[in-house]
């Protein structure tokens, strides 16, 4: 793997849940940052809006409402790339520098050099990628420019409750694990660039409890593929190996032998 | 007796090229999605955009005459005889040095097997290939399994395909003519094919 991460200047989020109060600035200011078209939706008796990602929308708040007991609990979950240390979109992709790694371990993309393989969306995790009517790849970059300059993403600029916090990500989580927060993420695919201290267990979120890059994915990159090219020259050995140990089937010397070399 | 006789009609020789090139054609459109080890064979074709775009038409083209050929030939290639069976079991004399006599029909066992592989390969690398072609179509578990599974039956096809070239060519000398033009030489014939030669040079009054 080309991907290789510094984890102790790795920049990254650190999403506290129980701050966030759905207020949705964070979709917002990143509309406007990455001038993102708006998506049509329509109401689906929630105020959570879209309803998906989209390739118009790198980040969205999803609404977990609950009942019980007659009284009725809303969680908020910042829905977006994790930026994963071992990222499966990175694994997959044929196109080197269509998908990359900054140096701060953003898992960013260049338009320019994607292919439209789509093998990002079925390696994602989390079923992230999405792909417009450019037929390009398009995911939540973490504002890679910004970060590049010294400046927070858009969405955490935003933010007006510090639900998202960018910064040196062992020292968010430091900080985090010192509150007594329950962390999400903080190891799991080589550590995701984005870490939750979620108020509940990760299914009511919709998260996977230990999210890894799909096995079929998995056996397909790492295992079919080194043992096909080796097979590929094993065979090529063996043809070449045979050809000159047991020889070819001569048909003329074969008759000859046979019938006392008259013809 | 006559020199040579006929293995393959026109019609079937040129049906197998097609089938040729486009599986080779595949070949190199894919070896850059298969691997950023050979991202380089993109530029033989003007970017992976384009490839992938080549490697669908070849695809169909593939699928079609494959198949085709294979239905061609459904007869001479699906059933297998008592003489058939003491071929495997001798396992066609390729790993011996000494001669061997087996009393073969017009195929043997082996490029039965061959012609049945890869009618089922291609078969499944159709099906896989309808949902790679556009993955945001289907559900992400059947394009995955897809990704995995067209995969998996390359590496089987390209390993077939080696040796399926070596024992056409330099493997057993004077079978290529029979591609190539047509027509084998009767000691080609009488030496790998004894039955197949004696039902052709029987017919004839």
């Amino acid at each position: 793997m080309a991907d290789t991460i510094n984890q102790g200047t790795r920049m990254g989020f650190l999403v506290d849940t129980s701050r966030c109060i759905g207020c949705r600035s964070c979709q917002v200011a990143c509309k406007q940052w990455n001038k993102l078209d708006a998506d049509k939706t329509s109401n689906k008796g929630s105020f959570e809006n879209p309803p998906n990602l989209t390739p118009e929308l790198y980040n969205r708040i999803k609404f977990i409402e609950k009942e019980s007991s007659g009284e009725v609990t809303w969680r908020f979950f910042n829905e977006r790339c994790m930026h994963c240390g071992d990222a499966g979109c990175m694994k997959v992709c044929p196109s080197p520098g269509a998908l990359y790694r900054t140096k701060d371990g953003i898992v960013a993309h260049n338009k320019d050099k994607c292919i439209s393989c789509k093998y990002c969306v079925s390696a994602c995790p989390f079923n992230i990628p999405r792909y417009g009517a450019d037929d390009k790849i398009s995911k939540c970059h973490l504002c890679v420019g910004r970060v590049d300059g010294g400046l927070v993403p858009a969405c955490a600029k935003a933010c007006p409750t510090e639900t998202l916090k960018f910064g040196n990500r062992s020292k968010l989580i430091a900080s985090a694990t010192a509150a007594k927060k329950t962390l999400y993420g903080e190891n799991d695919l080589m550590g995701l660039g984005v870490v939750y201290a979620l108020e509940g267990p990760p299914e009511q979120y919709g998260l996977p409890s230990s999210p890894s890059i799909p096995m079929s994915i998995f056996l397909w990159k790492d295992v079919i593929k080194p043992l096909g090219i080796l097979g590929f020259w094993g065979s090529i050995g063996a043809m070449l190996l045979h050809y000159v140990t047991i020889g070819p089937k001569k048909v003329d010397d074969d008759l000859n032998s046979k019938e006392a070399g008259h013809e | 007796m006559s020199k040579y006789i006929e293995r393959f009609s026109t019609s079937e020789r040129v049906l197998h090229w097609i089938v040729t090139v486009s599986f080779f054609t595949l070949l190199l459109t894919g070896l850059g999605l298969y691997s950023t080890l050979f991202h380089g064979y993109f530029t033989l074709f003007g970017g992976g955009q384009n490839a992938i775009l080549i490697h669908k038409i070849s695809g169909i083209l593939f699928f079609l005459s494959s198949l085709y050929m294979y239905f061609n030939h459904k007869n001479d290639v699906s059933t297998f005889d008592q003489d058939d069976k003491e071929w495997v079991k001798a396992k066609g004399g390729y790993l011996s040095r000494d001669a061997s006599h087996f009393n073969i029909g017009k195929y043997n066992p082996g490029q039965k097997l061959f012609a049945i592989f890869i009618a089922a390969a291609t078969l499944v690398l159709g099906m896989t290939g309808i949902f790679i072609w556009s993955p945001t179509a289907f559900p992400r578990w059947i394009v995955q399994l897809s990704l995995m599974t067209h995969g998996l039956i390359f590496v089987c096809s390209i390993m077939f395909v080696v040796v399926h070239v070596y024992l056409a060519t330099i493997g057993n000398p004077g079978t290529i003519e029979a591609m190539l033009y047509g027509d084998v030489r009767s000691l080609w014939a009488k030496r790998h094919h004894p039955k197949w030669y004696k039902e052709v040079t029987e017919e004839k009054p």
